[in-house]
């Protein structure tokens, strides 16, 4: 197959365009809400999970993945291909990392990564781009917290706080006026959730949206305690529980 | 014959190295550097194999400063020293691996804590308060034993090292024409 296909198949139209990457975005636009804000204590990702019926076992589906224990990702577009970039970019953190450094990639050095792999669907054989857009939120010792959007041409870019999906300009605009720089965690989730609210159809309750926290180290997470200096990971999942509580809260 | 010392202190780590560079029966130098600046806070000594000290220190140096030239970042001692260890365990099941004794010393700007890591060509690795390498192991850990004391200040350091040179000038049957200190600390690499 290999041989067969050895042309890209994203090529520039006359206009100088790469149409197929312009598409992907149309998948990407098409996808539900997701966002994430950047707090002065931590970062918070958020989606809708929108299912086609009632009878979806909707708590077996995972949309917001953690790829290390301190970096998490949520996506907007095609979930197929959310789960192979999840993947890769889990394997890529310790063969390209991990095993060699001894410690966990920082956020910065993974999103370029993912990137990496986003553009190359874009100028190799026989490939289609990825119609995945990406929100990538992520701790690390020098750099602190940090949000990164990663897009199907392969840019990347830090940011504050941000939306993609179907209703990412409204949310935008909603979340411009709200971010400030003195956020705590508690208070992203809390708009986190109002922004959410405004783009969901359907009903919104813990069972149809996730909220992904990388926040303080849980170390009772870890799976095991008694040894020292092993930190817990900073990436969880609020429990359906935690955020009806906060969504009474509203 | 060569000597490689390492120390750490409450807030640095001074490493010392002989200085003469002796091939067969001459003296080929007395103003030899034993040591490369991988990182901005990060140290590598070596002794072994003529021609393999060099050139690993070298791959190590040239890996270490183009990680941080693509990403715009130091990597931290216990990260460089993982990186080290790795290659000299894969050079280990090859045709010929290096035969180079390392002392990694590094200061972690991001949490503020001296590192001093002994490896060898085995691909052993040790994080310890004092080290060396060699003969002069056989003198100078006895000394580093007795005096050595946790946050030592970067003057009372510099007093056990000169206990274990004098000791290795006492000792030891030939002239290693002295030894060359480096400090890292929060600052950087200097020498003393």
């Amino acid at each position: 197959m290999a041989d067969r296909y050895s042309f890209s198949l994203t090529t520039f139209s006359p206009s100088g365009k790469l149409v197929q990457i312009e598409y992907a975005f149309q998948a990407v636009n098409q996808g539900v809400t997701s966002l994430g804000i950047k707090a002065s204590n931590g970062v918070v990702l958020a989606t809708e999970k929108k299912s086609t019926s009632d009878l979806i076992d909707a708590s077996s589906l995972s949309k917001i993945s953690n790829i290390t224990p301190d970096i998490g990702m949520v996506y907007s577009g095609m979930g197929p291909d959310f789960r192979v970039l999840v993947d890769k970019a889990r394997k890529s953190s310790h063969t390209n990392y991990k095993r060699i450094y001894n410690e966990y990639p920082p956020t910065r050095i993974l999103v370029q990564d993912v990137a990496r792999t986003m553009q190359e669907a874009t100028q190799s054989g026989g490939v289609r781009p990825y119609g995945v857009s990406l929100l990538v939120g992520g701790y690390d010792v020098d750099n602190g917290f940090s949000l990164y959007q990663v897009d199907p041409s392969g840019t990347y870019f830090p940011w504050k706080a941000t939306a993609i999906g179907k209703g990412s300009t409204s949310a935008k605009t909603f979340l411009e006026k709200r971010w400030t720089e003195d956020l705590e965690l508690e208070d992203a989730i809390h708009i986190a959730l109002l922004t959410l609210k405004e783009s969901v159809e359907g009903e919104m309750n813990g069972n149809t949206v996730e909220i992904g926290v990388i926040g303080p180290a849980s170390d009772h997470l870890l799976g095991f305690e008694g040894v020292k200096n092993v930190p817990g990971p900073r990436f969880r999942k609020l429990s359906p529980r935690e955020i009806d509580d906060r969504l009474d809260a509203l | 014959m060569d000597v490689i010392l390492g120390l750490t202190t409450k807030d640095a780590v001074i490493v010392a190295t002989s200085m003469a560079a002796v091939r067969g029966v001459s003296i080929l130098k007395a103003d030899d550097d034993k040591t490369r600046i991988v990182a901005p806070h990060t140290l590598v000594a070596y002794t072994g194999e003529a021609g393999d000290t060099v050139q690993f220190a070298e791959y190590v140096q040239a890996n270490i400063q183009l990680h941080g030239i693509r990403n715009e970042t130091e990597l931290s001692p216990p990260a460089i020293t993982s990186f080290v260890r790795s290659e000299l365990a894969k050079s280990l099941r090859s045709r010929k691996p290096y035969q180079v004794n390392i002392l990694i010393g590094g200061y972690d700007t991001a949490t503020e804590t001296p590192y001093l890591y002994w490896v060898d060509y085995l691909a052993s690795r040790a994080q310890v308060p004092y080290a060396a390498h060699g003969y002069a192991a056989y003198y100078t850990l006895s000394l580093l034993d007795r005096w050595y004391k946790t946050d030592l200040s970067l003057e009372e350091g510099m007093k056990i090292m000169e206990m274990c040179v004098t000791e290795l000038r006492t000792r030891l049957p030939i002239d290693f024409k002295g030894i060359q200190i480096k400090i890292i600390d929060r600052d950087g690499v200097r020498t003393a």
